[in-house]
């Protein structure tokens, strides 16, 4: 149903070409690719510190680096589309809109030996949705409670429909830690010393310094994975994450920006890539109060931005220029939805004047105090101020931001990325819904509701891309946010990493990774 | 001399003070800056419930003055308490992180001295001649340069061009000394440059006094060697100006290994101090500061010990 593995994807095709027309243009031997070779530790670079790796407590999107390496997920999904594919889970099927059944594989052991099976499904999607020190309660909101048919088939009961479950499956909630690893930690806190079922196990952690992870021998897909090991170095400062590959010390830094896949392209010794990914930039919109809770200045807001000309300056051009909040690579977006504001001062100015602004206003905003997002926010400032929108800017640290415009209220708009959620239906409950942190206004537009349940009501994937087509124009019609650019997620390596990608999602995977001799 | 015990006891006595009024000013100044610890931990997909949940579970709901109680509380116990980010246990932290920057500022200060002193002393006994010209000009350039300019500068040339030295991170010096110092020097050199100008300037203008005084004339008069003269009597006289000026450039090498610890990836307890901070992790903070400050306290001390030993003046004060 909703995997769909033989679909030949545009995004492949293209790559594919581009492959071939580069490879007349590149010096024998970049393309000697063959066979995967067995062996090899790969060095990694990463600029964040992983939160926690408990899929449960954890809580930043770069966690997912050690996080897949270390735990598989029920349901694994395609890198480039996020469609999805089996996991521990090898099928799996809604035998009504309300109850999904899950047939695991078998012979998938954890790290310490211990067997996976429905039993161990049970206790971590009940310890996800109970446990006190749980981050992701909300992800199995609609989980009412799960039966453990035989070891090799569950099923999951919900409280309503919600045909998103399965992609939240791919999410930390899906990750499958040992019952037993969790019984023996004191307080049940498995924080620092995860055990799973992945193709690496856990060897040490220094914070903010080195995770090191090594081969699971006995890892349940045969012959995977391809490294002995990987050995991650943290390195907070990007531009010293592209020194380190360029200098040999690293092969692969991850996590970049698009500045940084700039700077190693003038190297010669090392490749970078940019891939399209879920990370998006845009701006908060608290359309409760004035005077954002007049529609006409918000679509003068994105009428006003000329967001080609914030993806050359802000992303070197790697972005994707876009208004509505998916990439057109992801199965739920619908392309036309990406310009339905393209750039128009004058409408911008008409409408403005049309809600009782002839002279322009002014709109009290938060954003992040970093060097990029300043240069960001500085073009938007400028962009907007050529229509007459006035934008009085207060730069803090994300945290602090966050609690001046989402907990405090304070302002009207917050310039800030936003992350990748595993079902978009969760995405847009986390941005609009009445209840949701980052919908600072507190209010539901009338007809939101409607049209976000339909997305989890319909189980089929096509239906479901109509059903979130219909929702983005509803969001785009009230222009509910104000999305400049869809980011890239960048990466750098040397030529002997081979079979790397980064997902959608703006992590890898490094299961089929291996490393030239 | 009998008074030295007085003054060791007395500095001692006064860290207890100093430390819980440092780590108090830390603490408030950590909760003064708008933003919540609790939004960081709830992440990137935080709920309000989780927030309000999370404030619940770490006691941020607490009056400030009550928070700092029960910090200070299990730290007089030698519980340095967990990282609120990654749960790892805040002395661990230190115990990897301290050493590296130890090293490094060490390395740095015995580069600096090494060339900063005898350019100062160079130049004072040369006093307007090319040789003083062209030190005063470096030092001044030393001074305006910015470590991390510098320090990207010699990543570079020197890791990447000429592969002399490993661009990034650090080895413990216990396991392999010389891939420690190898790691440590481009750090060192970026961090030493500006401790060598000021040293220059400083011994170079304290120096030119001693040299102008009247007693100098009058050893001079006596008919004593340029070099005797020099070293009994100039350099001796200098020596307390020199200790003092070496310990405040230690204050400063640790606070600009904040920089250069980015710049160079090394896991040092600049870039610890500084990624809690933002990230308001106040246990790690609180940790760092109290182990920072305890570590000035007691150079602070034996500068002034060393500066008895050599000015007997120095102990009466």
């Amino acid at each position: 149903m909703l995997n769909d593995y033989t679909t030949v994807d545009r995004r492949k095709i293209l790559q594919g070409t581009a492959a071939a027309a580069g490879a007349v243009l590149l010096p024998a031997g970049t393309l000697a690719q063959g066979a995967p070779r067995k062996g090899g530790t790969l060095r990694l670079a990463m600029p964040y510190n992983p939160a926690a790796v408990d899929p449960m407590t954890g809580r930043n999107l770069p966690d997912f680096e050690v996080l897949y390496a270390v735990f598989d997920a029920l349901i694994d999904f395609e890198p480039q589309t996020l469609n999805l594919k089996p996991g521990l889970a090898k099928s799996w099927k809604f035998t009504d809109s309300k109850t999904l059944v899950l047939d695991l594989v078998e012979g998938a052991k954890f790290h310490d030996g211990t067997d996976f099976n429905g039993e161990a499904v049970k206790f971590n999607l009940e310890r996800y949705k109970t446990d006190q020190r749980s981050n992701v309660k909300a992800d199995l909101a609609t989980l009412d409670s799960v039966e453990v048919n035989s070891p090799t088939q569950v099923t999951l009961k919900l409280n309503r429909a919600n045909a998103g479950m399965p992609n939240i499956l791919t999410n930390r909630v899906g990750c499958m830690v040992s019952p037993k690893s969790v019984k023996d930690a004191p307080n049940g806190n498995v924080d620092r010393t995860p055990v799973g079922t992945g193709p690496f196990k856990f060897v040490s952690w220094q914070d903010n310094d080195s995770f090191v992870l090594a081969r699971n021998d006995s890892y349940w897909k045969q012959g995977l994975p391809y490294l002995d090991g990987i050995n991650i170095k943290i390195i907070n400062e990007l531009n010293t994450i592209v020194r380190a590959v360029v200098a040999g010390e690293v092969d692969l830094g991850v996590n970049l920006q698009a500045p940084q896949k700039a700077i190693a392209d003038r190297s010669s010794n090392v490749k970078a890539i940019a891939a399209p990914s879920l990370v998006l930039y845009g701006a908060f919109l608290n359309y409760g109060r004035p005077p954002l809770d007049n529609v006409k200045v918000r679509q003068a807001l994105n009428y006003a931005i000329n967001r080609d000309e914030i993806n050359k300056i802000v992303a070197v051009g790697l972005g994707q220029p876009s208004s509505a909040i998916l990439p057109k690579e992801h199965w739920a977006c619908d392309p036309s939805t990406q310009n339905m504001y393209n750039y128009d001062p004058d409408k911008a100015k008409a409408l403005l004047a049309e809600a009782g602004h002839p002279n322009g206003i002014e709109i009290e905003t938060y954003g992040w105090a970093d060097q990029l997002a300043m240069q960001r926010q500085e073009v938007i400032i400028s962009q907007l101020a050529k229509v007459g929108i006035r934008v009085k800017l207060t730069p803090l640290a994300p945290q602090q931001a966050v609690q001046a415009f989402m907990i405090e209220k304070k302002g009207a708009m917050f310039i800030s990325p936003s992350s990748a959620y595993p079902d978009p239906s969760q995405l847009y409950e986390a941005l609009f819904g009445k209840t949701a942190l980052r919908n600072a206004s507190g209010i539901e537009l009338p007809g939101f509701r409607e049209l976000l349940d339909k997305t989890m009501e319909e189980q089929d994937q096509a239906k479901r891309k109509a059903a979130f087509a219909e929702l983005q124009k509803f969001v785009l019609d009230n222009a509910l946010q104000m999305v400049q650019f869809i980011s890239p997620a960048c990466a750098v390596h040397n030529p002997k990493v081979q079979n790397f990608h980064d997902s959608l999602l703006a992590v890898a995977k490094f299961t089929e990774v291996w490393l030239q001799a | 001399m009998h008074r030295l015990p007085f003054l060791i006891g007395r500095r001692l006595w006064q860290l207890v003070p100093i430390i819980v009024f440092a780590t108090f000013v830390v603490f408030l100044l950590l909760h003064l800056v708008p933003g919540d610890p609790a939004v960081t931990l709830a992440g990137d997909y935080a709920s309000k419930e989780r927030i309000a949940e999370i404030r619940q579970i770490y006691g941020f709901d607490k009056p400030l003055i009550v928070q700092y109680g029960v910090w200070l509380g299990h730290t007089v116990t030698g519980d340095f308490g967990k990282s609120l980010l990654s749960s790892a246990p805040v002395l661990d932290l230190i115990k990897q992180r301290l050493p590296n920057t130890i090293l490094i500022a060490t390395y740095a200060l015995l580069i600096a001295g090494a060339i900063g002193i005898p350019l100062g002393v160079l130049a004072a006994t040369r006093v307007g001649s090319r040789v003083d010209t062209f030190v005063t000009s470096i030092a001044s350039l030393g001074v305006a340069l910015p470590s991390f300019w510098l320090a990207i500068l010699l990543v570079a040339n020197f890791s990447l061009i000429f592969h002399w030295f490993p661009a990034t991170g650090a080895r413990p010096i216990t396991v392999d000394p010389r891939l420690a110092i190898l790691h440590a020097t481009l750090p060192a050199v970026a961090l030493a440059v500006g401790v060598i100008a000021e040293l220059a300037r400083q011994v170079r203008s304290a120096l030119i006094e001693v040299l102008s005084s009247q007693y100098y004339r009058t050893l001079r008069a006596k008919g004593l060697s340029p070099i005797a003269m020099l070293w009994k009597h100039g350099l001796r006289n200098v020596s307390v100006t020199m200790l003092t000026i070496l310990g405040l450039q230690v204050n400063r090498l640790f606070s600009g290994a904040v920089v250069i610890e980015a710049v160079f990836a090394v896991p040092g307890a600049g870039q610890l101090v500084a990624y809690s901070a933002i990230n308001k992790d106040f246990p790690v903070v609180q940790g760092v500061v109290l182990v920072l400050v305890v570590i000035v306290i007691l150079i602070n001390l034996t500068v002034d010990v060393l500066s008895a030993l050599l000015d007997p003046r120095a102990a009466q004060a």
